[in-house]
């Protein structure tokens, strides 16, 4: 589904990631971890069209899509959510998740303007669309609640469930369970198993090991740009490097914790 | 819309229609003609603003259209009533090239090119012989009497400034009508989520770009509407009126009003900004340094501008008046 | 051949002189991050104060010209502590300061138009004399103009790079919040870069006033600055500098050979040309200020 071949970026003389080589397969869920600083988001901010490549190739479904502009990678399939709560703050939960549908309209220029009975139409199919995916989240109750109000880790399911509207193939979680507790991320957990279900491809960045363990069917582990390690969860758990590449950054937690 | 919105705007409506039979003296009648202009040139710098666009061009265009108008009136001989959509038009088709060019710019740039472009435009009226060199134009024709058939023969004759109230009126609604519908589409949508996280957006799938250029050439074409109503009304052009100094009243308008409320604010801005200077009998030399110190403290103190005032004070706020909840 | 010679000093010293004007704008920017559209008042006001000194006062040029560079850096520093500085922390920064920028270039232009009227006037040349090089007559003038506008080109570049200041000033440029860990105090330093922006414009306004007229409209070579920066690309010194001396050649040589309204309008026409080859100027990639 996804390829990167000899991926690097560089800024200035540093490389964020440096000849990266990635595969990535139709349904799967691939766990991407590393200490911070790693290249993670750098990575995901190439896929998805924000940071042009300094050099090597992104191929989605077996097209060069390297120097794609966000907007076009968004409409070929591919949403992210990002590592901040990046929310439209000012406006309410189903307002937030109804911007997901943009791309989707079918309905003519001039008949939208004119808000013809067909647009109209339309705008309905995305409302119920839009309540649809916060009820599966679970957030449904919240529809109308301001994205500024909405506690931290319902801000994440909130974010999740906007990249959902755009209909993506493939789906960037950057971080999803930063600041949540233990039963939201047993939440989380579930609900990113029945995204999977739904037949969605998942790259996930994570820092709670737990989580990627337990969801990730394949692991690739960076350590500055790199990559160091690729296996199953359980290979990666007893690889050296890995536990090495933690060790030496104390804010980690270890990987036997998970 | 709510019900009782809709009788209150119905209800002003009527108020402004009546007015003229009220108000008799001419001079308040081009005061409000010029509050209409000025409101809705605001409305299309917040229009802009939306998207992140900061325009310091809009007078500029304001400009093109009137000069094309006129043009085409005078020299070329068309109809008046054709030269108004025409000059639309046509500064329509300008906004498109030259705003591709602009819009791609990114924030700065874009800042900075408009300003430019507004005093390039100002510098070629003023040049070249075919637009009246710095003398400008004079004698641009009005329009021709509308005939009322079947009423007997009443006849809508522009010569006195009363018709002119009312066609202004016209294309205040007409465009605030315009501009509504677009806010409320889906285009609508796409400038409220730009305007609140561009990258956001942007990850949802919207062209940036091709959002921006879109209010970009909206908003200029709308100001040369205006342009264009301006140049056969005041029947005389002059290019200094069309540069930056101008702009920056128009961004007062707006910022007085509050830049949350994209109608209303520019009407409540322009309101003031023209009466209160009369009623205080400032002069006109003076005037400016007036505004000046009014924009400095309007923008330390009041940066939501009055509307900003009120809907902190009510704790409400509309979701498409104001995509944007009023900071406190 | 001389002809062409002093041209070229002809628009060395005008080029010379929108470099200044063009590196303090770009100061103010790239640093400051305010479109200082008030830029060309504090140019005017510099020339101003020479006026003032020198015709009713008699005080020397050049005590003068000291006066003239540093009264609009007080007046500059004392607008950013009553204004700017409320402005530059909070939301919507970048269409406030414009706007503020603009109230203040309202309220200074009208405000020299009401104080000294709308006539033009003159002061007579300060350094007479002219130099000969090899068959070429250069006045005493230019030269020395030249040699100060280099002087304080070079002195900036060397304070800029070198002294602790100067770093303080490009950090905060890149990356406020790092340098304020690094106890370097961003409100200072937006001050201090307004103040030396505005000093640079009273400088060169006090040395083109012994050269040109002196007039209330002064402050129109706003729009002469942004377009060198425009050229150049915004924030980068280099480009200001190449972009600076591009223009005063043009108009060295376009006032020569056409009317003088032409010159400038061919300057519009090669920017155009220039930007629309490489927008982002000569010395592109201005850093990008996102919209958000």
């Amino acid at each position: 589904m996804l390829e990167v071949k000899r991926l690097s970026k560089y800024f200035g003389g540093l490389a964020a990631v440096n000849e990266l080589d990635l595969k990535v397969d139709q349904s799967e869920i691939l766990g991407l971890i590393g200490p911070n600083g790693a290249g993670k988001t750098t990575f995901f901010n190439m896929v998805s069209g924000f940071f042009p490549p300094t050099s090597g190739q992104v191929f989605f479904k077996d097209r060069d899509i390297s120097r794609f502009k966000a907007h076009d990678i968004a409409q070929l399939g591919i949403g992210r959510t990002f590592q901040s709560s990046t929310l439209f703050m000012k406006l309410s939960v189903l307002d937030n998740v109804l911007t997901g549908y943009h791309m989707s309209y079918r309905t003519g220029f001039l008949k939208r303007i004119l808000h013809s009975p067909s647009a109209r139409k339309e705008e309905r199919r995305f409302r119920e669309k839009a309540l649809e995916i916060l009820e599966f989240m679970g957030i449904g109750s919240l529809r109308n609640e301001l994205a500024a109000n909405l506690p931290h880790g319902y801000q994440r399911i909130l974010g999740i469930s906007m990249a959902l509207a755009t209909d993506p193939k493939l789906l960037l979680l950057d971080e999803p369970a930063t600041g949540m507790n233990a039963n939201e991320t047993r939440t989380l957990i579930s609900l990113i198993r029945q995204i999977q279900n739904r037949g969605i491809t998942i790259i996930l960045v994570e820092h709670d090991m737990k989580a990627v363990m337990d969801l990730s069917d394949r692991i690739v582990v960076l350590n500055f740009g790199k990559k160091i390690a690729e296996g199953l969860p359980s290979e990666i758990k007893e690889n050296r490097e890995v536990i090495e590449a933690y060790l030496g950054k104390e804010e980690e937690a270890p990987l036997d914790a998970a | 819309m709510r019900a009782g919105k809709f009788i209150c705007i119905i209800i002003v409506i009527v108020i402004l229609m009546l007015l003229p039979l009220v108000v008799r003296n001419p001079y308040y009648i081009h005061l409000l003609i010029m509050v209409g202009i000025n409101a809705v040139l605001a409305m299309t710098f917040i229009l802009m603003l939306r998207t992140g666009l900061i325009s310091l061009g809009i007078a500029a265009f304001w400009g093109i259209g009137a000069y094309t108008s006129a043009l085409l009136s005078e020299n070329a001989g068309l109809p008046v009533w054709l030269c108004f959509p025409s000059a639309a038009i046509i500064t329509g088709i300008v906004a498109i090239i030259v705003g591709a060019f602009l819009v791609k710019q990114g924030g700065f740039g874009f800042i900075i090119q408009t300003l430019a472009f507004g005093f390039i435009i100002v510098l070629i009226f003023g040049t070249f012989e075919v637009f009246g060199g710095h003398v400008g134009i004079v004698d641009i024709p009005r329009p021709e009497p509308i005939l009322i058939p079947y009423v007997g023969s009443i006849e809508f004759s522009f010569i006195s400034k009363t018709p002119y109230y009312y066609l202004m009126l016209f294309l205040v609604l007409l465009m605030t009508l315009t501009l509504t519908a677009f806010y409320t589409a889906w285009a609508g949508s796409a400038w409220r989520a730009i305007g609140l996280s561009a990258y956001l957006a942007e990850s949802l799938g919207i062209n940036l770009f091709r959002y921006r250029l879109l209010a970009f050439v909206i908003a200029s074409t709308v100001a040369g509407l205006m342009g264009s109503f301006y140049a056969h009304y005041y029947v005389s052009l002059v290019p200094a009126s069309f540069g930056p100094f101008k702009t920056i009243y128009v961004h007062v308008y707006a910022i007085l009003g509050g830049i949350n409320s994209p109608i209303m604010g520019p009407i409540i801005g322009s309101l003031i900004m023209t009466f209160v200077p009369e009623f205080l009998r400032v002069t006109e030399g003076v005037e400016p340094i007036f505004t000046g110190i009014l924009i400095i403290l309007l923008i330390l103190f009041l940066p939501s501008g009055l509307l900003g005032l009120t809907r902190l004070w009510q704790g409400r706020g509309k979701p498409h008046e104001d995509a944007a909840q009023p900071s406190p | 051949m001389s002809v062409f010679i002093q041209l070229i000093v002809d628009g060395l010293a005008m080029g010379l002189v929108y470099v200044l004007l063009a590196s303090g704008f770009n100061l103010i920017i790239g640093i400051s991050r305010i479109l200082f559209i008030a830029y060309g008042e504090f140019y005017m006001l510099g020339a101003w104060i020479i006026w003032g000194l020198m015709i009713p006062l008699k005080i020397p040029f050049f005590f003068a010209l000291l006066v003239a560079t540093l009264g609009p850096a007080v007046l500059g520093a004392i607008v950013y502590q009553l204004i700017f500085r409320y402005i530059q922390f909070k939301e919507q920064q970048l269409l406030t300061n414009i706007v503020a920028a603009m109230g203040l270039m309202l309220l200074m232009s009208q405000a020299t138009l009401f104080i000294v009227g709308t006539e033009s006037r003159g002061i007579p040349s300060v350094i007479r004399g002219i130099i000969d090089v090899g068959g070429v007559r250069i006045s005493y003038e230019k030269v020395v103009l030249i040699a100060l506008t280099l002087a304080v080109l070079i002195g900036l570049h060397v304070f800029l790079q070198k002294s602790k200041i100067g770093r303080s000033m490009r950090a905060v440029s890149f990356n406020p919040d790092v340098a304020a860990l690094q106890g370097v105090n961003a409100n200072l330093v937006y001050l201090g870069t307004v103040a030396v922006g505005c000093a640079l414009a009273g400088f060169a306004g006090g040395l083109m006033a012994p050269v040109f007229a002196v007039s209330p409209k002064m402050g129109g070579v706003t729009l002469l600055i942004i377009l060198v920066v425009m050229l150049g690309g915004v924030g980068s010194m280099p480009g200001a500098i190449l972009s600076g001396l591009i223009l005063g050649m043009t108009l060295s040589f376009g006032q020569y050979f056409l009317e003088s309204g032409v010159a400038q309008i061919i300057f519009f026409v090669v920017i155009a040309v220039i930007l629309f080859i490489r927008p982002g100027g000569l010395f592109g990639q201005a850093e990008q200020i996102p919209l958000q």
